[in-house]
């Protein structure tokens, strides 16, 4: 039992590291993913076409893969990125191509009913966009995207796989010193739920309000 | 439900089209439509479906497109601009200007459902026609009671049953103080029960004057409200006469076979 309180800190400082990777992916790929999402749900083809592409292509390769790209295959051009930093690319082209598909489905699932509406009382692109189609966004938008940031949460562990002492990595090093292992899993997982199942709980909360 | 001689009115229409064609890829859908409609006219569109006659409804505030002919509200051209002699579309804020002389209440409703039933019809006046939030209010609360919806000002769409909704969308289009009111079929998607309340809010708005086109399949308020019924078949205009002309001789072999399937109407010319 002592050891186990002892090994606590360094869980914590794992758990810290995991926070802030998935803060850092989740914050980029809304950054990235809202507005390309919206110029794929009504952009011009030209803009629509290599927003398509990205989106399938990163979408379509394991996460693990575009990982050890960023890490092991960019320094064949001379892109020197630490570890940290790879996975926080990594992880945020992945999750940037979900939020872009989430983002046009929410836009694109609203009756078309209800941009004639808003055109026939004589309301311009703008106002349409403000004040009819982006409100109804929103509610559509946020189930799946907190679903997302469970994703990321529990997806970022494989950063370990990189040497960064995330949650999982430090769980294997104490475990690695301790040889007690189905303890320490058993803490690690209960950390991981901690956080997961309040956004879990959200998401159902959102879904019975909105949908 | 007398009216005032609606020919004399004619003169100067508020909705004036000339050769209206539109085509959704091959098929040719309006095939030179003409139609003028005078100040406080109400003209009753009835025909099978695929005759055009949504189409037509839809191409007067421009939610669709048309591909020839004129559509002029009060004289101004709806879709397009003459641009040295070819015609541009007009530009998104031009047509929003245009559109709010020509509101439209759709089959479906269509209310905003993440906003209350006030809430709707404060929308378009505040920014379509810069009304103050209390003054939107005011008118917001003065149609709901209009159409018998005082008790559902905070109401949710999702709130109301389908003839409430509906009241709520004719009061949304009304409040814009349009120049023409469009009424697409706007009882179809509604339960038997639930038909009457709402024309009963197209009757009374027809008995103040109000300009009006609806596309219809209740022949009996057709020809109990409008001034006019025009049948349209394949895209043309067959027949455009007083209600008691179009029901009661029925000299088109077309329009006989339209009226015969609607079970239960008996045409009695007034």
């Amino acid at each position: 039992m002592a050891t186990l309180i002892h090994t606590l800190p360094f869980l914590v400082d794992g758990l810290l590291t995991t926070l802030l990777v998935s803060a850092c992916v989740i914050v980029l790929s809304l950054i990235i993913g809202l507005p390309l999402g919206c110029v794929l749900a009504f952009g011009p083809l030209w803009a629509r076409a290599p927003i398509r592409l990205y989106a399938d292509f990163v979408r379509g390769v394991p996460i693990l893969v575009l990982l050890y790209f960023v890490y092991y295959g960019l320094p064949a051009i001379k892109v020197n990125l630490p570890s940290l930093l790879s996975a926080i690319v990594a992880l945020t082209a992945f999750k940037s191509a979900q939020i872009i598909e989430i983002t046009r489905g929410s836009f694109q699932s609203i009756p078309s009913g209800q941009t004639e509406a808003a055109k026939a009382i004589g309301l311009s692109l703008f106002d349409r966009f403000i004040h009819v189609l982006a409100p109804q966004a929103v509610r559509r938008f946020l189930p799946p995207f907190v679903n997302s940031v469970v994703d990321t949460v529990k997806g970022s562990s494989l950063v370990s796989l990189l040497g960064i002492v995330d949650l999982m990595l430090s769980l294997q090093q104490v475990i690695g010193r301790t040889h007690v292992a189905l303890p320490l899993y058993l803490i690690g997982a209960l950390m991981y739920f901690a956080i997961n199942f309040p956004l879990s709980a959200l998401s159902r909360r959102l879904e019975k309000r909105f949908v | 439900m007398a009216k005032t001689d609606a020919r004399a009115s004619a003169e100067t229409p508020v909705i004036a089209i000339e050769g209206l064609t539109k085509s959704f890829g091959a098929h040719q859908v309006l095939k030179g439509v003409d139609l003028r409609v005078g100040r406080g006219e109400v003209v009753a569109i009835i025909g099978p479906s695929g005759s055009g006659k949504t189409t037509l409804l839809r191409c007067i505030n421009f939610l669709e497109e048309y591909d020839g002919g004129s559509i002029r509200i009060d004289g101004t051209e709806v879709g397009y601009r003459d641009g040295s002699g070819a015609r541009r579309r007009r530009s998104d804020r031009e047509l929003a200007a245009i559109r709010v002389d020509a509101a439209m209440v759709f089959q479906q409703f269509n209310l905003f459902p993440h906003l209350t039933a006030a809430q709707n019809i404060m929308l378009g006046l505040m920014k379509s026609r810069g009304r103050s939030k209390a003054e939107a209010r005011a008118i917001a609360e003065k149609w709901l009671a209009r159409v018998g919806l005082a008790a559902k000002v905070d109401a949710l769409p999702s709130q109301m049953s389908g003839g409430q909704q509906q009241r709520v969308g004719i009061a949304r289009a009304v409040a814009m103080e349009p120049k023409v009111l469009l009424l697409d079929e706007i009882t179809s998607a509604l339960d038997p029960e639930l038909v009457g309340e709402v024309l009963a809010v197209v009757q009374e708005l027809a008995a103040e004057g109000r300009t009006m086109i609806l596309v219809t399949h209740e022949m009996a308020f057709a020809q109990e409200v409008a001034d006019r019924v025009v049948f349209t078949d394949q895209g043309r205009i067959v027949i455009d006469a007083p209600p008691a002309k179009v029901f009661g001789e029925q000299p088109h072999e077309r329009l006989r076979s339209f009226l015969s399937r609607f079970v239960g109407f008996r045409p009695n010319p007034a």
